[in-house]
């Protein structure tokens, strides 16, 4: 059977038993035994139990439970109604107003968690029920979270970057520098959305009360006391040097523990809901993450993927055409297999096409991140729609369709460092020399 | 038929490079009756468990990093000992030595080596110059196996571990201050963005191998089989030049990005040679029989 | 039989917890003396040995022993756009078949987890760090979990069968 026959066949199945309403994790899992089992001559069971182990227990992973345990103890500890409090009377007038708080918070939490998930789960977990009361339009909410938590792979530190890097000899600081600026252009875009909505509508955006002078938003802004101490504290230990990444997300949960306990809300009973609640979510997240890198596995054997990235090298390309068609790829892939997968699984194909074309290897990863980042808002596989739906409870169709703009505007992102490949080799040339 | 194979590194890395043309061998000698695809970089499975895939048949062959079964039986690690065989010649005597006791060993598991080549020798990374084992005294050293913090240890150095995807940063936050790695590795991390100087100490020359699983290999017509260990002698002679070419450019690259390259000073020399001799001697009492008979095999000739 | 069952998914859990709890305190630990070398230099440095392997397969625990009690909580995520629109009764045999499914599918899954295990096990396999653990103690741990993973996915589907309804309401807005 031909490539595109098989992969029609797996898509449809994946289609059939999300939408018979089999649990996101066991779809993919059956997805990938029946790969195994029908289209490769691989031991299905015994290439699953291997699988399922080694992508279990690795160091990186760790920090995943450590970071909801922390946006769970954050929520329960008033410590996230304060940051609101905090910032509401200096965003009062900038239209989007609260808003802002889901774009900036995930921006900067990304640059202690190398992950999406982990940057929609604790940021959404704080902001989610706090905008939801104060009347914002729940899509928005969900949108500018399922956006911005993108930021996690893009702004330094960076799974993908790691992955990329190690896979492609890339220099990993390099490519996290190279990071900052389209992060940086990535948070205008999304803010300046918010405020465009918010300028051309501005009915759906709650007003505050009355208005403030400086001193009362002074007076104010010692709710973020806590808050502030909590993020300096940890890029802290990871910029002196006594923390690792990973090392950094323990000591967000020590010093949000410490935070809550001495804000004088926060019981033990707290925390052991806390514990529980984080416990369960990190095992949901752990599911699919599970499931996800046995479907993995499975395309490897298959060697669909591969064929696919091969054929599009026959065609001959100019470069700007060569990414056109890479981006459609890439994004089709990323519907439906999660984005890192798709990095490791052509990575060996695309990369050399690439180099052959012309394009800096370095520039090509930070584009990868952001065709990643897209993929993690495309349904019906995307991570953070699953995070988020584990918040909210509400379905990822409807989340997907309040971070569609937020796909175009990562499309934008793609557009603007193609055309000004400067954005991305711009620090890393000034660190060099 | 088609072999799928697993490595853990990227397309770049010559031991990579090296199989693919082991895969085009294979092919060719074959008449594409055995095709070899290669899936490098850990796409298919993590390092730690390719050996495990292999064993039990998830892919009939593969290749892993030889001393990360050190801990199963420590004839594995013989070359990643520092100081014991210290350059490309001495390296191939002890190969030579190890190669009939793992072979023996890894049968019990099912398995069959097939050819192993190693990486460039490994130096010493830091900020400033090391003039003897008294300069390394106090600086957070990276280690990431019993052996180096034993070593670091030893030379009284603070043992940190760092995984090597955070070596960078570890590097620019002061997390650790040397590290002692092959040329490949600081080239490709483009070390001189975090340190000034590199010491030629050539302190060990570990290997990769590559293994394959005894019965998907006697499953293979007489001609096939042939064909396979053919590449695999080629591949390891190939390997082995490779590693030589590897060690000089890669050393050339740091050089050109403004590192010194430096000869350690007979003192140096002389102190680190010291704590591979007592580092030797507690390995000896943890050795069993069959890694004691490598390092006898080894130090005989 | 009920109050056992819930009591294990639910002291499973709790295990899993206690997982997630203990890398937060071995990490911190190591964060600590590292501190603490900054300050008194060599003389006291220290190293947890091992403590990322530690901690990588404490994540494994807390992520395998904490899957039956997530599903039965409500909390593993599924979409929800077409079985929402459907009656109650089609409703219903819809989730038999997936608790179906997803029963075989575990117990599958903690089949040939089991024989690894048992592979680990036979040949000694040890993990590559500074102190050598035996693979086998984590990786039954994931055994486990995985079984009670499939026994929690029969129960509900005998519950389902009983009831002649949908038991499991997804609850995850708290
Ligand atoms: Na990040
Ligand atoms: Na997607």
């Amino acid at each position: 059977m031909s490539d595109p026959v098989v992969f029609s066949i797996l898509l449809g199945l994946l289609l059939v038993l999300l939408a018979g309403g089999l649990w996101v994790a066991l779809s993919l899992l059956v997805v990938a035994l029946a790969g195994l089992t029908f289209f490769s001559n691989a031991p299905t069971g015994l290439v699953m139990a291997t699988t399922l182990w080694g992508n279990s227990h690795s160091w990186p992973l760790a920090a995943l439970p450590l970071f909801i345990l922390m946006g769970e103890i954050l929520l329960r500890s008033r410590l996230s109604q304060d940051m609101f409090s905090g910032l509401a009377p200096w965003l009062g007038r900038t239209p989007g107003r609260l808003l802002h708080v889901n774009v900036l918070g995930c921006a900067i939490f990304a640059a202690v968690s190398g992950s999406s998930a982990a940057t929609a789960a604790t940021i959404g977990r704080m902001s989610v029920p706090e905008l939801t009361k104060r009347g914002y339009p729940e899509s928005l909410i969900l949108g500018t979270l399922a956006g911005s938590a993108t930021l996690g792979f893009l702004i330094p530190p960076s799974v993908i970057l790691i992955v990329y890097g190690v896979a492609t000899e890339q220099s990993i600081a390099r490519l996290f520098i190279a990071g900052i600026l389209p992060g940086l252009m990535l948070v205008v875009l999304f803010g300046g959305y918010v405020a465009l909505r918010a300028w051309l509508n501005p009915g759906m955006i709650p007003a505050e009360e009355g208005t403030p002078s400086l001193r009362d938003k002074l007076r104010a802004s010692r709710n973020l006391l806590p808050v502030v101490a909590l993020i300096g504290g940890v890029i802290g230990t990871i910029y002196t040097g006594v923390a690792s990444p990973t090392d950094a997300a323990a000591i967000g949960v020590v010093f949000s523990l410490i935070l809550a306990v001495a804000s004088g809300t926060f019981s033990r009973r707290d925390f052991i809901e806390a514990l529980l609640s984080a416990t369960r979510t990190s095992a949901m997240i752990a599911f699919i993450l599970m499931g996800a890198s046995v479907l993995s596995v499975s395309m490897g054997f298959t060697g669909i993927p591969r064929n696919l990235a091969a054929w599009i090298g026959t065609f001959g390309l100019t470069p700007y055409a060569l990414l056109a068609v890479l981006t459609v790829f890439f994004i089709v892939l990323g519907c439906f297999l999660d984005g890192i997968s798709v990095v490791v699984l052509t990575t060996s194909i695309i990369l050399p096409m690439v180099q052959a074309a012309g394009i800096d290897p370095m520039w090509f990863g930070i584009y990868l991140v952001l065709v990643v980042e897209m993929s993690q808002i495309t349904p019906p596989v995307g991570f953070n729609l699953f995070v988020i739906q584990g918040l909210t409870g509400f379905d990822i169709m409807k989340i997907a369709r309040a971070a569609f703009p937020f796909f175009g505007l990562l499309l934008l992102g793609v557009l603007l460092i193609t055309l000004f490949p400067q954005i991305v080799t711009f620090l890393p040339d000034a660190m060099g020399n | 038929q088609t072999w799928d194979m697993p490595t853990p590194y990227g397309d770049t890395t010559f031991h990579t490079i090296n199989i693919r043309d082991f895969a085009k061998d294979v092919s060719g000698a074959t008449d594409g009756k055995l095709e070899v695809a290669v899936h490098s970089a850990g796409s298919l499975f993590p390092h730690s468990e390719i050996k495990n895939a292999v064993r039990s048949g998830q892919v009939p062959i593969g290749e892993f990093f030889l001393s990360t079964l050190a801990n199963e039986d420590l004839a594995f690690g013989v070359d990643s000992q520092p100081f014991l065989a210290t350059s490309y010649e001495q390296a191939a005597k002890l190969w030579a030595a190890q190669k009939p006791v793992i072979t023996e060993l890894l049968a019990k598991q099912g398995l069959m080596p097939l050819f192993s080549v190693p990486w460039p020798a490994q130096g010493l990374y830091t900020n400033g110059e090391i003039k003897t084992v008294d300069d390394l005294a106090g600086l957070r050293f990276r280690a990431y196996n019993p052996a180096l913090e034993e070593f670091a240890m030893m030379a009284k150095a603070a043992p940190v571990q760092v995984e090597a995807s955070d070596i960078a940063q570890a590097f620019t936050t002061g997390q650790v201050q040397a590290m002692i790695t092959s040329p490949s590795t600081g080239a490709n991390s483009k070390a001189w963005d975090f340190v000034d100087t590199y010491t030629k100490i050539d302190a060990w020359l570990p290997k990769n191998i590559v293994v394959v699983n005894k019965r998907a290999f006697d499953r293979l017509s007489a001609d096939e089989q042939s064909a396979v260990m053919a590449a695999a002698a080629k591949a390891e002679t190939r390997g082995w030049e490779m590693s030589k070419k590897e060690a000089a450019d890669k050393i050339a690259a740091m050089q050109e990005n403004g590192m010194h390259i430096v000869d350690p000073s007979p003192e140096l020399e002389a102190g680190l040679q010291k704590i591979g001799d007592e580092m030797l001697v507690k390995w000896k009492e943890k050795a069993l029989p069959d890694a004691m008979s490598v390092l006898q095999a080894y130090q005989a000739n | 039989m009920r109050r056992l069952l819930d009591k294990a998914y639910l002291y499973s859990a709790g295990l899993a917890a206690l997982s997630i709890l203990a890398i937060c305190l071995l990490v911190s630990a190591q964060v600590c003396l590292n501190i603490l070398a900054r300050l008194g230099g060599p003389d006291l440095s220290f190293t947890i040995p091992s403590y990322a392997d530690f901690s990588g397969y404490l994540l494994a625990s807390a992520s395998f022993l904490a899957l039956a009690h997530t599903l039965r909580h409500g909390t593993h995520i599924r979409v929800n756009l077409v079985i929402s629109r459907l009656s109650e009764r089609p409703r219903w045999v819809l989730e038999c078949v997936t608790l179906a499914v997803a029963t075989l599918t575990s117990f599958y899954a903690t089949w040939f987890a089991a024989l690894m295990t048992m592979e680990s096990w036979q040949y000694g396999d040890k993990s590559t760090g500074i102190v050598a653990i035996s693979i086998w103690m984590p990786q039954s741990v994931m055994v486990a979990g995985l079984a009670l993973l499939g026994v929690a996915f029969l129960d509900t589907l005998i519950e389902s069968l009983r009831a002649g309804r949908s038991v499991i309401v997804d609850h995850t807005v708290e």
